[in-house]
């Protein structure tokens, strides 16, 4: 009796606190955003989703988060790889690879406080350029806060994830046993920097390809960091959904919810074409 | 040489975010250009913590969320993720519990909202909890899924052959093997729940006022000197857990 209880209720809490929510969650979003229930219900309509679809500023949203997703993750990459290739033994032992993981401890709010506090006309890097003889006037400090860019942004995202993408290259660089294969593409005749190119990042690239994707969809998702370093247009896609759903014209809130079904349904999308997760790490391990 | 000087360089860059925000904190008066705050006093941490008290009453309250957050994810997860491992749907089973783990927490805020206020769960601590636990649960079982392997499935039998009972083969067998994994999930978690502002800001509807939600009241506010002392609260537990769990992950090695 006990055999046969024990897998029932685990099917039932994963139903109940993984499944449900969340198909309950998309359901209601996708009855809101069809007319079907909320305030303003009018019965059945496709005018919210056709107005989404055409919203020049929703697809603007999403080619910005994506952009400054992929901008993050390629500077951040080139600088873990750099550092994991030079101090990959500091880095798995010792006092210096705490230093390595400290970064981690900062919430991507604190981070976002910090950048603004740093970047703002007003940060400390404008007073250290002011007290240089750089610039006059607080006007004179390049606006890289709340600007069009999402320089700020971009930045506090490179700060957050640089020490996770270290601490992964590190992990492979070791797991797959690279110093070895190094060594012996060098002795088989290639040069430092062929090893470098033929060896050592197409295996950290392949072996990282899903964290990366996941990593972008993160930064693409992000919402503290936005809403501090950000501005109101273009809006990263994130605060964009929730400024619709909270703001008091009423008629945005299905708009809304027609946003966060196509955002979640774009983000499965990106998942399943490009991002199927590798065999190994779906492979059952027991026999 | 260049390497060490490149190491120590990285070192202090690593630590002057945690300078800047003590000094922050402690700073009366700091205006344009100045580099250095003109004045120093130790009033917005005696206020935080003594006089007002809404900081140390946050703090207590997000440690408390995330204490029981992580302690629930650990168990819940242990669990689970050793009945998917074993299952015949394992690949099924992990690719849901991907789902929730990509979306935004404040793209699923936003969508259970609306349940949360039919059974009056928003805008308190229970809300909050069930919500995070939502978006935390898929990503301990993430932490768990590489954890049941051939080895450890084996050592688990062989105990049954021994004569130990299921009872006894999980805590004298499983429970002492998986103390790293334990460890690294509860860890892990506590950091998902602490870190957390916008599914906590919109389930609790402002009125759970945990230390992330503090610190964007007080950027609101343009109160930097106070958003500075709750910054550092927030940054010290993951300090502190971040050097037993490296000891403990040691340990158990």
């Amino acid at each position: 009796m006990k055999l046969k209880l024990y897998p029932v209720l685990i099917k039932l809490l994963f139903g109940l606190l993984i499944v449900l929510p969340l198909v309950a969650g998309l359901s209601y979003a996708l009855s809101y955003s069809l007319g079907l229930s909320g305030l303003l219900t009018k019965g059945f309509t496709l005018d919210y989703w056709l107005k989404a679809l055409m919203s020049k500023s929703l697809w603007m949203s999403f080619l910005y988060s994506l952009s400054i997703g992929l901008v993050s993750v390629v500077i951040s990459l080139c600088i873990a790889v750099s550092m994991a290739l030079s101090w990959n033994k500091s880095i798995q032992q010792g006092r210096f690879s705490y230093f390595i993981f400290l970064p981690l401890c900062f919430p991507a709010t604190v981070m976002a406080f910090l950048v603004l506090q740093w970047l703002s006309p007003s940060g400390w890097f404008s007073r250290i350029a002011f007290e240089l003889g750089f610039i006059h006037s607080l006007n004179d400090f390049p606006n890289v806060v709340r600007d069009f860019y999402g320089i700020g942004i971009i930045f506090c995202s490179v700060l957050l994830i640089t020490p996770f993408f270290t601490i992964l290259m590190s992990n492979i660089y070791r797991n797959e046993n690279l110093l070895e294969l190094e060594k012996l593409s060098k002795t088989l005749g290639a040069s430092s920097r062929k090893t470098l190119r033929r060896v050592t990042l197409p295996i950290l690239f392949k072996k990282s390809k899903m964290t990366l994707l996941l990593f972008v969809i993160f930064v693409m998702s992000s919402y503290e960091v936005p809403l501090i370093l950000g501005r109101q247009y273009p809006q990263m896609v994130s605060v964009a959904i929730v400024q619709k759903i909270q703001k008091f014209n009423l008629d945005d809130i299905p708009l809304g919810f027609a946003m966060s079904v196509l955002y979640a349904l774009l983000v499965i999308l990106v998942l399943v074409v490009f991002g199927k997760p590798s065999r190994k790490y779906l492979k059952p391990n027991i026999k | 040489m260049i390497s060490k000087v490149l190491k120590y360089s990285f070192a202090i860059t690593v630590v002057f975010p945690i300078v800047f925000l003590l000094g922050l904190s402690l700073a009366q008066q700091w205006q344009f250009p100045e580099i250095l705050p003109q004045e120093w006093t130790f009033q917005h941490w005696g206020n935080s913590l003594f006089k007002q008290g809404d900081i140390l009453e946050s703090l207590f309250l997000s440690l408390g969320l995330s204490l029981t957050l992580a302690s629930l994810v650990s168990v819940l997860a242990f669990f689970m993720s050793k009945y998917i491992a074993y299952s015949k749907h394992r690949q099924l089973y992990m690719r849901l519990t991907l789902v929730p783990y990509i979306l935004s927490p404040v793209v699923l805020a936003v969508i259970f909202q609306y349940y949360f206020t039919v059974a009056n769960l928003s805008g308190n601590f229970i809300g909050v909890l069930i919500a995070q636990l939502f978006f935390a649960l898929p990503f301990g079982i993430v932490i768990f899924n590489n954890f049941w392997n051939a080895h450890l499935k084996s050592i688990e039998q062989l105990s049954f052959t021994l004569g130990a009972s299921s009872r006894q083969s999980l805590l004298k067998v499983i429970l002492p093997l998986s103390k790293p994994a334990i460890v690294l999930c509860f860890f892990q978690s506590f950091l998902v729940s602490w870190f957390e502002y916008g599914l906590t800001q919109f389930i609790g509807l402002g009125k759970v006022k945990t230390l992330t939600v503090m610190v964007f009241n007080f950027i609101n506010e343009a109160n930097v000197f106070y958003a500075a002392v709750a910054c550092v609260m927030l940054i010290l537990p993951p300090i502190i857990l971040l050097y037993l769990n490296k000891k403990v992950l040691i340990l158990a090695r």
